[in-house]
């Protein structure tokens, strides 16, 4: 068994050459077909490339599903002022552990992703943007960095094709805030890592002042693929609105977490049920958070019927997000789940706008007092009181990650919440 | 737990019981040490900013460090971007940042320490004061939690006889909660300077720990046998 985090349903399109240590040299990927997309690329052009990603309808892997073919063609056309393309590989959504799978696994698809990328774009320079936790990442995707500007791949007259095209490696310094795309760039030119208030949005005004495009790490993996079958062809996979496959990271109560690989539209229970070896000790399911800790949570009837694609997750009435499935079993404590997920929301606050830094607070001391059996039910209406107005109001969307599940989780377990309360008073009463 | 442990192959410095070693894992050649000097301009700064050895007092930058210092401020438009690689380019020789190495960055870079303290204040990573040889942070997040992640670091904290946040009265562990490490699969994750330990029980704190004692003593760093 070389790669356990394996089934034989998987459609492995950009996990094909993870638990491969070969896959990690030029000549090893090129054995996977790679560089044959950027090849493909250079031959029919800016335009045409665009116009494949666009005809694939890649949805960025980053959490909002943005079309990535309209994403690039916000760039302006007149390339007289540097174009940067940033990849965001800051992973550090609770829940997501898919973008350092395919760094440390497949460090030349990325490399391949970003030279289709900045090409498209008309970037001559893109930074990777690694979260500075990942040294082992890091390192591997420098070594394969070293290799393909080697190779002639990186750097001057990119396969002789007369392009240029740096990518650099830009190591971060903790800090959750700095995965979002305004947050990054700052970060990037040495700043605080706060975000942005838009307009004017990146593809105007974004690095270091000029046009820029950011996406995530998986769905650049995704782009060779796309650029060298075309984008039909990756339509032959998940839905209408989703197409393709995704990365599904299943953790939490499961007997076989891990990566897996699917269509877009996958079942979520037979991830569970099958895939993923169903339910640790033959416990009930009983909440799944299917997007990262930021989306609405689940309850075990939502999951019943739910399909994995944005439509899909949207319908159960929660997120895809980057399709991080948390999965949660009878025994999980849904209140203290959620407060650990307000500490870290008040942690990674910037702080720029109050209803996010005072909101992430309250809701914090708020949840700890409940978890402790000194809070009331009033308690439970102040808290969706303070959600309702960290949603919608701020610079970035940090706030509302925190209100979405906190509303959710009072909704769907109020009686978790209700019973901690209950017991808390019996303790007074006694 | 009915079937056996589920191991992530992935190098978790862990302790040996995944079919996979290291050398298969990350490849041999890249289980070595990178060039202190760096390679190409573009990969100067990753190398990882947290090891054992450090000298509080060392010279910014002096040798092979000037040259991965240059080619660091070379490649960036703005001397202001080059800043964070530089101060994880400081804490990489003295093992953390002070006010002082804040403010020498600053001078290098022909900006205010007042502007630099500012910045290097807003990230986690940079150690404002001294860590122990090994920095432990344990994911406490949501997925490592619950699979029993409290009590992993409960029993780091009691194994090292520290509180949280404590460096141990050797100056060898400093133990920390962490906030989600991207490796949620495989709970509980803990980062120890530039290494993840995956799949770490409790079970597992002592060995963890036996072997890092191991490191420090030069002995190799072998699992414990079973
Ligand atoms: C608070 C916050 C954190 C984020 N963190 C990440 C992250 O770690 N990685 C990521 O790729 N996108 C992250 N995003 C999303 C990015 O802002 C951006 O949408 C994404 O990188 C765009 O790439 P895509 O279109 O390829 O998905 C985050 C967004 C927010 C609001
Ligand atoms: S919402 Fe929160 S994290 Fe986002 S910019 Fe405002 S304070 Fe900062
Ligand atoms: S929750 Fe622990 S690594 Fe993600």
């Amino acid at each position: 068994m070389a790669y356990p985090y394996r089934h034989e349903k998987e459609t492995r399109v950009l996990s094909e050459g993870f638990g491969d240590p070969g896959a990690r040299t030029v000549a090893g990927w090129k054995n996977y077909g790679g560089y044959q997309g950027i090849a493909r690329a250079l031959e029919i052009g800016r335009e045409a490339t665009i116009e494949e990603v666009k005809r694939s309808g890649l949805r960025g892997r980053g959490g909002a599903g943005f079309p990535t073919g309209l994403k690039w063609s916000f760039m302006p056309k007149d390339t007289r002022r540097p174009h940067y393309l940033l990849c965001n590989a800051d992973e550090s959504e609770p829940g997501t552990f898919k973008d350092r799978e395919i760094i440390r696994w497949t460090p030349h698809q990325l490399i391949e992703g970003c030279l289709v990328g900045s090409y498209a774009i008309g970037a001559s320079h893109c930074y990777i943007y690694l979260r500075g936790e990942f040294f082992e990442s890091t390192r591997v995707m420098a070594r394969a960095l070293e290799e393909a500007y080697e190779e002639g791949l990186v750097g001057k007259d990119i396969m002789g094709s007369g392009v240029d095209i740096d990518i650099t490696l830009h190591v971060g310094a903790g800090a959750y805030i700095c995965g979002e795309e305004t947050g990054l760039m700052n970060s990037l030119e040495g700043r605080r890592g706060e975000p942005r208030i838009k307009p004017p949005f990146p593809a105007a005004v974004g690095a270091f002042g000029m046009p820029t495009t950011i996406n995530n790490v998986e769905t650049l993996a995704a782009i060779p693929h796309i650029a060298r079958h075309g984008g039909e062809w990756y339509r032959q996979w998940g839905t209408d609105k989703s197409p393709g496959t995704k990365l599904f990271c299943v953790s939490g109560h499961v007997n076989r977490p891990g990566n897996y690989e699917f269509p877009l539209g996958f079942p979520l229970m037979e991830l569970i049920e099958d895939v993923c070896g169903g339910m640790r000790d033959g416990n009930a399911l009983k909440a799944v958070i299917p997007g990262g800790s930021s989306v609405p949570i689940m309850s075990a009837d939502d999951c019943r019927d739910c399909t994995l694609c944005y439509e899909g997750v949207e319908a159960a009435g929660s997120m895809l997000g980057c399709a991080s499935v948390i999965v949660m079993d009878e025994t999980a404590d849904i209140v203290k789940q959620v407060r650990r997920m307000a500490y870290f929301y008040s942690h990674e606050s910037c702080g720029q706008c109050t209803p996010c830094r005072e909101g992430t607070t309250w809701a914090t001391q708020i949840l700890r007092r409940i978890e402790d059996g000194r809070g009331t039910e009033d308690d439970l209406d102040t808290l969706i009181e303070i959600s309702e107005q960290m949603t919608g109001t701020t610079i970035c969307v940090l706030s509302d990650s925190l209100a979405m599940p906190i509303i959710s989780s009072i909704e769907k377990f109020r009686d978790d919440y209700l019973a901690l309360i209950r017991r808390g008073e019996r303790m007074g009463a006694a | 737990m009915s079937e056996a442990r589920f191991h992530n192959p992935g190098w978790a410095g862990n302790t040996g019981e995944f079919e996979l070693s290291e050398a298969d894992v990350r490849g041999s050649e890249y289980a070595g040490d990178l060039p202190p000097e760096g390679g190409h301009p573009s990969t100067a700064a990753s190398h990882p900013f947290m090891l054992v050895e450090r000298d509080p007092d060392a010279p910014l930058f002096e040798g092979p460090y000037q040259a991965r210092f240059e080619k660091i401020r070379g490649r960036y438009p703005t001397a202001m971007a080059a800043l964070l690689p530089t101060l994880n380019l400081a804490q990489e020789l003295r093992g953390h940042v002070s006010p002082e190495t804040m403010d020498e960055v600053a001078a290098l870079l022909g900006l205010s320490s007042a502007y630099v303290r500012g910045v290097a204040t807003f990230y986690t990573m940079y150690n404002k004061r001294p860590v122990g040889r090994f920095l432990i942070q344990v994911c406490t997040n949501i997925s490592c939690n619950l699979c029993g992640a409290d009590e992993v670091l409960a029993a780091f904290l009691e194994h090292t006889g520290t509180e949280l946040g404590d460096t141990s009265a050797d100056g060898n562990f400093t133990v920390a909660e962490a906030e989600c490490l991207a490796a949620c699969g495989f709970p509980t994750c803990v980062q120890i300077n530039e290494r993840y330990f995956e799949d770490v029980s409790v079970a597992d704190v002592p060995r963890v720990l036996a072997r890092l004692k191991a490191e420090l003593n030069g002995g190799d760093a072998a699992p414990a046998p079973e």
